[in-house]
């Protein structure tokens, strides 16, 4: 008993001692209050040892890599931005085009240093095209030989780009949204054989940090500031705050909870919408990118109903449209989100600067835009759809919920279409449906049925919100279901072996009115016939002569022309009245700051200057406004 | 001429048929152990190439799912990507390709972390979860069967009672929940374990104090979280076999005759009831290769089963076939070892 009671004794002093160590050590020889630690939504890293980005299948895209060691030539952010949306980073001006866009010249900074201590120039930009041109498994290799003729360097900080046909977006491919083409160090990798065998470790940085140390098995990597941060393109907005950042995979959505409470997580990248409720309820030091309900960011992302246009009942846009008159906003909201859904009826996202560019100016054309059914008009635009939801949300939320109706529409979005059952029956009779019984039929007398593809387990919220519009329409006599592929979603999606599915075909910049992001990929000329894989971004394999015309208008004017505008706005009452796809919603991460070691987190209300998911290459932007919340 | 006795040479005999006998038995074995070997990868190879998971369309998918895509660029990788991984050709040709390479101890390259050989991979995660699961097998086995023993033996001791009705009563836990109750009651509620990663972050990963006693400070809560949903088990199974055994007429006897009941616990019942627990310890240990997918998960550690469930979402063969043959080969080697042991630890099994 005595031998007992001393193993006993000994155990807790062990773990005891243990856990003092653990809260002054909790990363071996770093003080807690220099580092910020991050999570890696990529968890575990298989191919650990790889910093070779520029291969396909490196090690990872949210280690800390191209969040604070690369850079590229330009930055635009999905919110407000440190300095204005567009940050010319590497280069010191906007790219500067020919007339008729077949040139692009681009002015670089000087004064920019690798870690190494070698000078950036544009040999480095002139490298990095000529490398992955010459090989289509590089990353941007496959890009470059599609757009580039001639890249070179007229002298040390200037680049010039002969183009094989005009591309008035060609500089896109290094301007950061979430990524871009990163520059690589010339000197580092014109030693090796074959760039693509290298796996650049350790690597050398053009950011501001270097790697200090990680895990071989993928679970952590540590990035120091660099002591010669002053030569980096970051420079210009101060130092940056974090002595270190550590990029960490805290396991499931629970757990990474239980880490934020123990403050051992500053930033969570995403977590469930309980998740998030109960780290509001329970943390007073966490906070989510609006200070109450929605708490999310929402990311200038899309998600909406993908409709295969390529299936003979979705040619029809009655159909389209009745199927987008059964479905019960308030429903999926609460369903996917839990309520905390950023909703759009058109097809780009409530976020960044786009309410001003496009939701304030079609306000009033939604509310009087009207469907004809033959057999009645119907203005199908409920301008309080996001005011119902957030009523219905007061009672159970109370002071979370916002009043002002303002910050409702920027936290929970504006209108929706009303569901309308009548009118569906309408417009699904006039392209020649049957209603027998409780059930509709097609044309060819077969039952009306949709399988609504789902990610499963892979993305619990966009599921939820899946098996919602399914049911909706079972109760109107669809025979629909959903199905769920969690691990080849995209590829099925993408070899168009869908009807429909949960998933999104608009990513905007965010912060940048221009919609060829996503818009130019929708031209007809990409267009695979039903069987081939369909390139990214036409998921719902749509085509129109209208929207081609105003792809092709977009394609003749430059990037930052007002005209830009007008076309995306004319490109949305054209997907409006079209309804190629059903929009419903921003996709909002629920990504959760602790203030405990760490100040100056971006946020929707005080400061919203980027995107605060932390895997965003805009990330860097945030290191230099985060400022120790406790002393040395 | 010196005559050997006739005992002698009659036992010499009797030594030297039971040898060929056993001989005979162990090649039957040997052949038995490559036909499941060979049977099991093939079934494995053609499952895994029957996959609707492309890892070509997952390559494609994760370096164009965030940033810009051409779509002419897109066309262009696909064709070069599938060149690269060496997927052209017909399954036949891979399936040689395959045997060809595996014939020397190459798995080929990973698909999902290109070119990294399958081989190093496995090789990274590997003493991990030999570690975990070896360690939480052995104090699974060796404290269900001991306490499943006693318990059989002593029917009527309450405190063994309630140990049986606590290892009972965890083993349906299913292993996510046990995992987050341990996370939570030792990780928040009483914060005194590491519950994350394989060693402390910043720790350099060599054999040095600071890294051993960091490692294994951060098994405990995964290697907790196994025994206890291991244990009741083997507890249970260990009882039902003492339970039965105590009624033979030979422990009954040695009790009547006065032999003390601790030596009838160890020498008369236990090790009778050990023999099929060894088995399934055997088979318990070959399995590990498998890796522990939930527990590895929930506490971030390094195994072979998160790399597994990373290979099967990815769609890289490689990896999965390469995981998998270590897993076959590990399984049939548990029992073929315990089929050649058998005869020598238990008479009762005649190798004819």
């Amino acid at each position: 008993m005595r031998t007992l009671k001393m193993l006993a004794f000994m155990l807790s002093s062990l773990l005891f001692g243990e856990h003092a160590i653990a809260q002054a050590d909790f990363l071996a020889g770093i003080p807690r209050n220099e580092v910020l630690i991050a999570e890696n939504p990529e968890g575990r890293i298989t191919n650990s040892t790889w910093f070779n980005i520029w291969v396909v299948n490196h090690g990872s895209n949210s280690n800390g890599l191209q969040q604070l060691g690369l850079d590229t030539l330009w930055y635009i952010d999905a919110d407000a931005g440190i300095d204005g949306v567009w940050d010319n980073s590497l280069a010191s001006e906007k790219p500067i085009y020919n007339a008729d866009f077949t040139e692009m010249t681009v002015k670089l900074r000087d004064g920019i240093f690798w870690s190494d201590g070698v000078e950036f120039t544009a040999d480095d930009v002139v490298y990095t095209v000529e490398t992955q041109m010459k090989d289509p498994t590089m990353v941007w290799g496959p890009a470059f030989q599609a757009s580039v003729d001639t890249v070179t360097a007229p002298d040390p900080k200037t680049v010039l780009f002969k183009l094989k046909r005009p591309n008035s977006r060609f500089h896109a491919i290094f301007t950061v949204r979430w990524n871009a083409a990163w520059i690589m160090p010339k000197h580092i990798f014109e030693k090796q054989p074959d760039p693509t065998k290298f796996n650049f470790n350790p690597p050398v940085t053009l950011g501001p940090y270097t790697l200090k140390s990680f895990d071989p098995n993928g679970e952590w990597y540590i990035w120091q500031r660099r002591d010669d941060w002053k030569r980096t393109t970051l420079a210009r907005f101060g130092e940056p705050g974090p002595k270190y950042v550590a990029y960490i995979d805290p396991g499931p959505p629970d757990k990474r909870v239980i880490m934020q409470l123990n403050h051992e997580l500053d930033i969570i990248h995403d977590t469930t919408p309980e998740g998030m409720f109960t780290l509001a309820k329970q943390s007073p030091s966490s906070h989510g990118w609006f200070k109450g309900f929605p708490y999310a960011h929402p990311d200038p992302t899309l998600p909406a109903v993908i409709l295969n246009n390529e299936v003979e009942m979705f040619k029809n846009r009655d159909v389209r449209w009745a199927l987008a008159l059964l479905i019960d906003m308030k429903a999926v909201s609460l369903a996917s989100y839990r309520g905390a859904a950023t909703i759009s009826a058109i097809a780009v996202p409530p976020t960044g600067l786009y309410p001003k560019y496009y939701f304030d100016p079609l306000e009033d054309w939604l509310k009087n835009f009207e469907i004809d059914t033959g057999k009645s008009k119907y203005k199908p635009y409920d301008p309080t759809v996001a005011q119902q939801i957030a009523d219905s949300l007061r009672p159970s939320m109370g002071e979370r919920i916002p009043k002002d109706p303002k910050e409702i529409a920027t936290a929970f979005g504006r209108g929706w279409w009303k569901p309308n059952p009548e009118v569906a029956t309408e417009l699904l009779e006039r392209a020649g449906f049957k209603k027998e019984g409780n059930r509709w039929l097609k044309p060819d007398g077969t039952p009306f049925s949709i399988t609504l593809l789902v990610e499963g387990d892979q993305r619990p919220v966009m599921t939820r919100a899946g098996t919602m519009i399914a049911q909706q329409w079972r109760q109107f006599g669809i025979d629909a279901k959903t199905q769920a592929y969690p691990s080849d979603f995209f590829p099925r999606v993408a070899s168009g072996d869908f009807e429909a599915a949960m998933a999104w075909s608009v990513e905007t910049w965010g912060g940048h009115p221009d919609l060829s992001f996503f818009l130019d990929s929708w031209h007809s000329e990409f267009l695979k016939p039903a069987g081939e894989r369909q390139p990214p971004r036409n998921w719902q394999r749509y085509s129109n002569p209208e929207l081609d015309k105003i792809i092709e208008q977009i394609r003749a004017i430059g990037f930052d022309d007002p005209k830009g505008v007008e076309l995306g706005q004319e490109f949305i009452k054209l997907a409006v009245r079209e309804m190629p796809m059903i929009p419903l919603m921003s996709y909002n991460v629920f990504t959760v700051m602790d203030t405990t070691y760490w100040t100056g987190f971006p946020s929707a209300e005080t400061d919203p200057y980027t995107d605060p998911v932390p895997n965003w290459a805009n990330t860097k932007y945030m290191m230099v406004k985060l400022k120790p919340a406790q002393p040395k | 001429m010196k005559e050997w006795p006739r005992a002698s040479l009659l036992g010499a005999e009797i030594e030297f048929a039971s040898m060929r006998t056993y001989a005979r038995y162990f090649l039957r074995r040997l052949g038995q152990f490559v036909f499941v070997v060979f049977v099991g990868i093939n079934i494995v190879f053609f499952v895994t190439h029957a996959t609707p998971v492309d890892p070509v369309e997952q390559a494609i998918s994760s370096a164009t799912q965030f940033g810009h895509s051409d779509p002419r660029a897109v066309e262009i990788m696909r064709k070069a990507l599938r060149e690269l991984y060496g997927l052209d050709g017909t399954i036949l040709q891979q399936y040689v390709r395959f045997w060809t390479r595996l014939a020397t101890g190459d798995f080929g390259p990973s698909l999902s972390a290109f070119p990294t050989p399958v081989s190093v991979l496995i090789r990274q995660s590997l003493p991990w979860t030999v570690g975990l699961l070896f360690t939480s097998t052995l104090i699974a086995w060796g404290v269900g069967n001991s306490l499943g023993g006693l318990a059989g033996y002593y029917r009527k001791n309450r405190l063994l009672k309630a140990v049986g009705i606590a290892a009972t009563g965890l083993q349906p836990i299913p292993s996510y929940i046990m995992s987050l109750v341990v996370l939570i009651l030792f990780g928040y509620i009483w914060p005194i374990l590491p519950i994350s990663g394989g060693f402390q972050m910043n720790v350099s990963p060599d054999l040095s104090i600071p890294f051993v006693s960091s490692v294994i400070m951060h098994s405990i809560l995964p290697v907790l979280s196994l025994v206890l949903i291991t244990i009741g088990a083997w507890f249970v199974g260990m009882r039902s076999l003492v339970s039965n055994i105590v009624t033979e007429d030979y422990v009954v006897y040695a009790e009547l005759a006065g032999v003390n009941r601790r030596r009838i616990l160890t020498s008369y019942i236990m090790r009778n009831a050990l023999t099929p627990q060894l088995t399934g310890l055997a088979l318990s240990l070959g399995a590990i290769f498998n890796g522990a997918i939930i527990t590895e998960f929930v506490f971030g550690y390094p195994g072979l089963g998160t790399l597994l469930v990373r290979g099967v979402n990815s769609g890289d063969y490689s990896l999965v076939l390469g995981i998998a043959s270590i897993s076959i080969v590990a399984v049939a080697t548990a029992v073929f070892v315990i089929d050649l042991l058998y005869p020598l630890l238990d008479p009762r099994v005649k190798v004819e």
